[in-house]
């Protein structure tokens, strides 16, 4: 099933909380085969300036939210088409993380394949000091689904 | 900045980096992420959805990108904005190859900056699977560590 209702544009789901835990930031590096002690050591964190062990760049998509006002995704036939972070104070272990998340934009279009609507989700995430950690642009492309 | 390694140029090239993607890369990173959509591992599962086979979750081919990115960057570097682009499937079996260029580098007093374009291509396709571009950011200072200030 997939439905979208337009006037919820814009509006917030209610944040979700999350403890950032150091061991699902290094279960998620490892995953990408990074090696950088960055991810992994504290002391080499704390030299480079952060206050604890950092989240890779990507981690910030794997964090639970509310369901997105007016959204309801199908199950099938659903493409990630971009993704965009842009960063603010480092995400890092310990930290309690709040993501709210709204629907931007929704376009219907005509393809090839048939009918599409291209979705651009948001996310914004803000720390326990009350600051933006990162904001998330997703554009995702539900394709119509076949009915037999 | 730093003086340790010398600042990217605008119209560096960095890599070709190669990886071969296996399913071990698919189940842990399903593990990691928490995204057990079937179509990442469930070959079945993936063909009822009209694809050829388990794919890439396209987060695992960015966080790749990223990882690549970061341990080419002069040391020190921050990013300030990460985008990306999924424009074709990623099997496994495939064999990856990551290419970054600098296209802009900028300086003022307090920072240096940097524009990558950086893409992941599959081996003899004519195409980026992933296109993305990334703003880095290098300081003297980050602030104090042991709590913002603000």
């Amino acid at each position: 099933m997939f439905s979208v209702d337009r006037s919820q544009i814009g509006r917030r789901s209610a944040p979700c909380e999350t403890e950032i835990e150091k061991g699902a930031l290094r279960r998620f590096a490892e995953a990408l085969g990074v090696d950088n002690p960055l991810y992994y050591d504290l002391r080499a964190a704390q030299a480079a300036g952060f206050r604890n062990i950092p989240a890779p760049p990507t981690f910030g998509v794997t964090l639970p939210q509310n369901p997105v006002p007016g959204l309801v995704l199908p199950e099938a036939g659903l493409i990630h088409g971009e993704q965009e972070f842009c960063y603010g104070e480092p995400m890092v272990a310990g930290d309690t993380i709040g993501v709210s998340a709204w629907l931007e934009e929704a376009k219907s279009r005509r393809g090839a394949r048939g009918n599409m609507t291209i979705l651009t989700i948001m996310r914004e995430a803000t720390n326990q000091y009350g600051q933006i950690a990162f904001t998330a642009r997703s554009v995702l492309v539900v394709m119509e689904e076949l009915t037999p | 900045m730093t003086g340790e390694l010398r600042m990217w140029k605008q119209g560096d090239t960095l890599g070709p980096w190669t990886e071969v993607v296996t399913r071990r890369h698919l189940v842990q990173y399903a593990g990691a992420s928490g995204d057990f959509n079937p179509i990442h591992y469930d070959e079945e599962a993936a063909k009822s959805f009209g694809l050829p086979g388990v794919i890439t979750h396209g987060m695992f081919n960015m966080g790749l990108l990223a990882r690549y990115l970061e341990a080419a960057a002069p040391p020190g570097g921050r990013l300030v904005s990460f985008r990306a682009r999924f424009r074709s499937m990623v099997q496994p079996g495939q064999t990856l190859e990551i290419t970054a260029r600098v296209i802009a580098v900028s300086r003022d007093a307090e920072q240096e900056r940097a524009v990558v374009d950086v893409s992941l291509t599959v081996k003899g396709q004519p195409k980026a699977a992933v296109a993305g571009q990334a703003v880095m950011m290098w300081r003297d200072s980050w602030g104090d560590p042991g709590g913002p200030s603000s």
